[in-house]
């Protein structure tokens, strides 16, 4: 009983160790077939139409939300301490440090990352993959390389949008619900945010962009099977997206916060 | 032109390729036979290097691949075609960009004579007026002749045909069979076809080698083929159901496509 729990744990980790190692291949091939030319700006430019533009909406949508959400929820609080003056400087804060930057980073490995795999995932199994090795061209060079780039431009644009329009959002019940004149909430606003705010906020989401593309590219490389591999891969795309982002985001955090607080 | 020694291949333990031996004379068409998953595919993705052999030999024109770096092994890719299965058309891309593929990676052609190219291959396989088309819109046949063309883009001087009749209907069967033999006459190239189509291997083979347990059992002219007393031979070219090759062998052997 004891070896057989022993065993399942060593394959696991090994698993693990394994999934880790080859993420990080594919990451330093993607990373140096990034700064190695030939390049081509076309096909980065298609890629970034597709990440930025197509997400625009959703991501703005969810800002909007998240924002409004924000307000209401510290007005419950703060009213009660009468502090709700304070409600700006908390819509600002935690949306441009935290929420924005991770709640963007899982909207877009939701669409973006998954389509990633399934696209990449299905070029394999009809062949398309092997066709450019055939024709030697580099899959990580053709494919990965595009989406890697684009990602890692477009996720902290999409993200300064998100938060923007959240701030917006806060703005829209606190002028109309709680009182807060419009001069008093941006004055709050401004005065809360520093530049490191925005700076940490935007610089994580190029690390995130880089994580939902090499785990999106990865997964769609390894596809086995026909369309049952391709739907698995793209589920495990997602999760393990989501996972790493989380993770990532946490390890972020601390490292600034040691950075801007030592 | 091409020499195999002692091949071999393994998937997850199953032993695909066995030691197997094959030479491909320049300008010959050499048509590969065997069961469906008996490693005729996985022979042509090593000879062009998509899968790595565990050992043995592959030689084009004296010179060794296996141990060759990826760099260099490119240089040969680019003089090998290779028209896969389901023609593994690029579907985010059009027919005329399809095409010219290989021009728009490594030549950097000026658009007009880039058109011209395209325009060409596309006549060698009697398509018109289709580069505009995307590849869900084509039909088997089509992409097949599609895939065909793209490979015609590179001039290769070795072409491989993975089955390049299957899922085909008879008369669009023949007529890749012909464009097949029209490729060897007209541009002298060098090919092996893979297939167990025996109607298409007699058409276009100028000689037949039929792999079994992952090695060449049988190999010689489209006579010697159809006349051999090899009872494995005898009994895949004839399509009979008994005989030493036997249904449940892919369980045996572990067949791998």
């Amino acid at each position: 009983m004891i070896i057989v729990l022993v065993e399942k744990i060593s394959v696991m980790v090994r698993g693990f160790f394994r999934y880790v190692g080859e993420l990080s291949i594919l990451f330093t091939h993607i990373v140096t077939a990034a700064v190695t030319p030939p390049f081509n700006n076309y096909r980065f430019l298609a890629q970034a139409e597709r990440v930025g533009p197509g997400s625009f909406l959703i991501v703005s949508l969810v800002g909007l939300f998240v924002g409004m959400i924000i307000a209401l929820q510290m007005a419950y609080m703060m009213i009660k301490l009468s502090a709700e003056i304070y409600i700006p400087n908390v819509i600002a804060v935690s949306l441009t440090r935290e929420l924005a930057p991770v709640l963007t980073a899982l909207i877009v490995a939701g669409r973006v990352g998954a389509g990633i795999t399934a696209e990449i995932g299905t070029m394999v199994v009809t062949e398309q993959v092997d066709a450019l090795k055939a024709f030697a061209t580099d899959p990580v060079r053709y494919l990965a390389v595009p989406r890697f780039l684009a990602l890692a431009v477009m996720l902290p644009i999409l993200t300064f949008f998100s938060t923007a329009v959240g701030i917006y959002g806060g703005f829209l019940i606190c002028s109309y619900k709680l009182s807060i004149s419009s001069h008093m909430f941006w004055t709050m606003v401004f005065d809360s945010l520093a530049v490191k705010d925005v700076v940490t906020g935007l610089t994580k989401t190029i690390f995130f962009g880089m994580i939902i593309a090499t785990v999106g590219c990865y997964e769609g490389f390894n596809v086995k099977g026909g369309a049952d591999g391709v739907g698995r891969a793209t589920t495990m795309s997602v999760v393990r997206s989501f996972i790493m982002i989380i993770m990532f985001d946490c390890f972020f955090t601390f490292i600034f916060y040691f950075l801007f607080n030592a | 032109m091409i020499e195999i020694q002692n091949l071999y291949k393994t998937f997850n333990k199953v032993q695909v390729l066995n030691g197997l031996n094959l030479s491909v004379r320049e300008g010959e068409t050499k048509v590969v036979i065997g069961r469906s998953g008996v490693g005729k595919s996985v022979l042509l993705k090593n000879i062009v290097g998509i899968m790595k052999p565990d050992s043995g030999s592959i030689r084009i024109k004296g010179v060794e691949l296996t141990q060759m770096p990826d760099k260099e092994y490119d240089k040969v890719r680019k003089s090998i075609g290779f028209v896969f299965q389901g023609g593994a058309l690029f579907d985010s891309l059009n027919v005329a960009e399809n095409v010219g593929f290989f021009l728009d990676e490594f030549m950097k052609l000026p658009p007009a004579q880039k058109r011209m190219r395209i325009a060409h291959a596309l006549s060698l396989v009697r398509l018109k007026n289709v580069e505009e088309m995307m590849p869900s819109q084509l039909s088997g046949g089509m992409r097949k002749r599609v895939s065909l063309a793209r490979v015609l883009c590179m001039e290769p001087r070795i072409i491989f045909y993975d089955e390049p009749t299957t899922g085909l209907d008879p008369v669009t069967a023949d007529a890749i069979n012909n464009m097949i033999i029209e490729m060897r006459d007209k541009l002298k190239v060098t090919s092996i076809v893979v297939t167990h189509d025996m109607t298409s291997a007699y058409k276009v083979a100028d000689s037949i080698a039929m792999i079994y347990h992952g090695q060449v059992i049988a190999d010689g002219t489209p006579d010697v083929i159809r006349t051999s007393h090899h009872p494995v031979v005898r009994q895949f070219v004839n399509g009979e159901s008994d005989g030493p090759i036997t249904e449940d062998e892919s369980m045996k052997y572990g067949h791998v496509k």
